[in-house]
């Protein structure tokens, strides 16, 4: 058996400790407007491999609490960064898997989320009012952990969600935008939360999703473009969801994940021989996952969190998954 | 990250030892900016340092709603229009700056939408102020009030058609392009960008991103014509994917296209014809994948539509039905071992047909 064949865990448990010792490193500092997107990737990856005390929870804890804007009433992505829902939703999702909600003021920050409702339906990323269907997602998940589901005005949500479905099946960022197998996961996911799969094309989305296999076994994002790791993420997901997963070859996508670690410094890059980093790693092993990857732990893929933390809030939705082989 | 080689160990030293100079540039620069925007400082001096981060990191978010805040809570207050729409106008070309050399990161064009959103009125004044113009004894035409607006509006429709020469998939360029032509001052006709989709599925038939805005501007375009224009329209579309499909089976693109020209396929006529077009290149290529997949799905449509009219009239003998769906599970056993990945998928349908049939 060859290293790439086998997911190396010990080696990615400890490329992910590594992360935040790179602080000679100018990348490091280009990338603090992910930090807090890139701890919640982080934390699921080691979750998944059945590591999730190789960080350490109470620096975590700190660190999410330490990025509060209160002027804003959420999460920045870094100490003295400003609000967005992308950062929110990652705070809060560490959180929930730290089980650490009780250091959150619920009420503030469902606030904030809910006022970033636009009146066509879509949600704004902050204040100043991109509008994008992820940011939508983002939303409905927090608001979904949170237990303040309620509050939402679903007909409007779904409304602009089904104004962004394609002939494809697919969906795009906001109304007219190409199908892309990212932005589809994140609108599939959303209405999986609000139990509104209906409005889904359902059999010639699972036909465009299993056409984002090539030959080589990854996946891409769109017709005609190039494989990457993270879409085994977005499209599995997105198939699991569907109840699909068994509409691709899962041993050639297994293979090509395997195929894109680094065998000496750990990581899994967008593909072979490429740098890697923590949002490949995780969005990788959350796809080893879906295809029943033995060893590691459940992926819930409507949330991409651990499935027992959601099952354990009552929250698992009609999703399946390939068995897990022993 | 995203097509960045792997390096090794000591390259990355090397890179680490090279950039250790902009690297205590950048921490210094941040600190300042962020100590700034704590003190409530929407002085020029701030905004300068914004310039010099978000030149740095674009993806610098959080400076760029200072930068705008700085704009909002000081700039803006103390100008005149002029000087507002030559201010917006330099943001303007500082973020195409930015995108050249960094092309999808949503806080760019984010910041050039808000800038753009912004442009006042001018340089005429608007219509309720025109007398005091006439009273000064200004006898040049009436400059138009939505003059700049319109200016650089106009310019933005060079600017994203830049960006898509570059990379003709980029959905950010895609998007801003349709925000563009959505909300322009002067309104461009449907077919002028219907001709510009073509000139870019001409110049690579694999250009998924241009065949959906077609399909996109047709359904717009088609909300007020009469059937007869969206049949002779459909047809010079059939004609041209037909081309694309003999240059290349393999092109998912195309299926797909076509795949929308057919819709729901109600009418009979049209799906026999395009089978029989699509049965002779499967004649030619017997193993292209595209063509089995996309014969039976027509077959598909054409099985519910017999089975409607024999709802209906008894017309339809049920030897037809039955040949259509031998033809189908025919295609979808060849399908299995051609397109092997998916072959579950093939078999799912084969078990769906056989289990509706008579």
């Amino acid at each position: 058996m060859s290293q790439d064949s086998k997911l190396l865990i010990p080696l990615h448990v400890s490329y992910v400790q590594s992360l935040g010792e790179n602080k000679d490193d100018l990348t490091y500092h280009l990338t603090a407007h992910l930090r807090m997107n890139a701890i919640y990737w982080g934390l699921t990856a080691l979750c998944v491999m059945g590591h999730k005390d190789a960080l350490n929870r109470e620096e975590m804890i700190d660190f999410v609490m330490s990025c509060w804007d209160e002027e804003a009433g959420a999460f920045g992505a870094h100490p003295d960064h400003d609000a967005h829902i992308l950062a929110t939703l990652s705070a809060i999702q560490i959180l929930v898997m730290q089980d650490a909600l009780d250091r959150l003021d619920i009420p503030r920050v469902v606030k904030f989320i809910l006022s970033l409702q636009q009146p066509s339906g879509v949600f704004a990323g902050d204040a100043f009012g991109e509008i994008d269907t992820r940011f939508t997602y983002c939303a409905i998940n927090a608001l979904s952990l949170l237990g303040r589901l309620s509050e939402l005005d679903v007909n409007k949500t779904v409304d602009y969600f089904s104004k962004c479905r394609n002939f494809d099946g697919g969906f795009g960022s906001t109304i007219g935008a190409e199908s892309h197998a990212a932005q589809v996961w994140v609108c599939v996911a959303a209405l999986a939360i609000l139990d509104r799969l209906d409005i889904v094309d359902q059999e010639t989305l699972a036909w465009w999703l299993a056409e984002r296999q090539l030959s080589n076994g990854g996946l891409n994002g769109r017709p005609e473009k190039l494989e990457d790791v993270c879409y085994s993420h977005w499209v599995l997901s997105s198939l699991a969801i569907l109840r699909k997963l068994s509409w691709i070859d899962s041993e050639k996508l297994e293979a090509f994940i395997l195929s894109a670690q680094d065998s000496e410094g750990g990581g899994i890059a967008d593909r072979p021989g490429d740098m890697v980093d923590v949002f490949h790693t995780v969005f990788g092993v959350a796809g080893l996952s879906l295809l029943g990857y033995p060893g590691l732990v459940d992926l819930d893929p409507v949330y991409c969190m651990p499935a027992g933390v959601i099952e354990d809030l009552g929250l698992r939705k009609d999703w399946q998954a390939l068995p897990r082989r022993t | 990250m995203h097509n960045v080689k792997r390096q090794s160990r000591s390259a990355i030293e090397a890179r680490k030892a090279r950039e250790k100079s902009q690297l205590d540039t950048f921490l210094a620069l941040t600190d300042d900016v962020l100590r700034r925007k704590k003190s409530q400082d929407y002085s020029q001096e701030a905004f300068d340092v914004t310039t010099r981060i978000v030149r740095i990191n674009p993806e610098f978010y959080t400076v760029w709603n200072y930068r705008r805040n700085i704009l909002i809570k000081n700039v803006f207050p103390s100008s005149s229009p002029e000087e507002i729409f030559n201010l917006l106008v330099s943001e303007l070309m500082l973020t195409m700056q930015a995108l050249q050399a960094h092309p999808k990161v949503y806080w760019i064009w984010n910041h050039r939408r808000w800038c753009l959103e912004r442009i006042p009125d001018g340089p005429g004044v608007p219509a309720e102020h025109d007398h005091e113009a006439d009273a000064q004894g200004n006898d040049s035409p009436a400059a138009d009030p939505a003059g700049w607006r319109k200016r650089c509006w106009s310019e933005e429709m060079r600017a994203v058609e830049k960006m898509l020469d570059k990379d003709a998939r980029n959905f950010h360029a895609w998007s801003y392009r349709r925000y563009v032509l959505a909300n322009s001052p002067t309104s461009r006709p449907l077919s002028s960008e219907l001709a510009y989709t073509m000139r870019k599925i001409e110049s690579n038939f694999s250009n998924f991103s241009a065949w959906h805005q077609r399909s996109k501007i047709y359904s717009k375009l088609w909300e007020d014509a009469s059937s007869e224009e969206v049949r002779k329209a459909k047809e010079t579309e059939f004609e041209l994917v037909r081309n694309a499909m003999y240059t290349d089976p393999d092109d998912q693109s195309v299926w797909m296209y076509h795949r929308w020209l057919i819709g729901p396929g109600h009418d009979t006529e049209i799906l026999n014809r395009e089978s029989s077009v699509i049965q002779e290149l499967l004649d030619e290529q017997p193993d292209s994948k595209w063509c089995m997949e996309s014969l039976v799905h027509y077959k598909r449509l054409l099985l519910k539509n017999r089975r409607h009219e024999g709802q209906e009239s008894s017309a339809v003998p049920e030897s037809s039905l039955d040949a259509l769906v031998d033809e189908c599970l025919s295609l979808l056993t060849q399908l299995q071992t051609v397109d092997s990945a998916r072959r579950k998928r093939y078999a799912d349908i084969a078990n769906d047909i056989a289990s509706d049939r008579p």
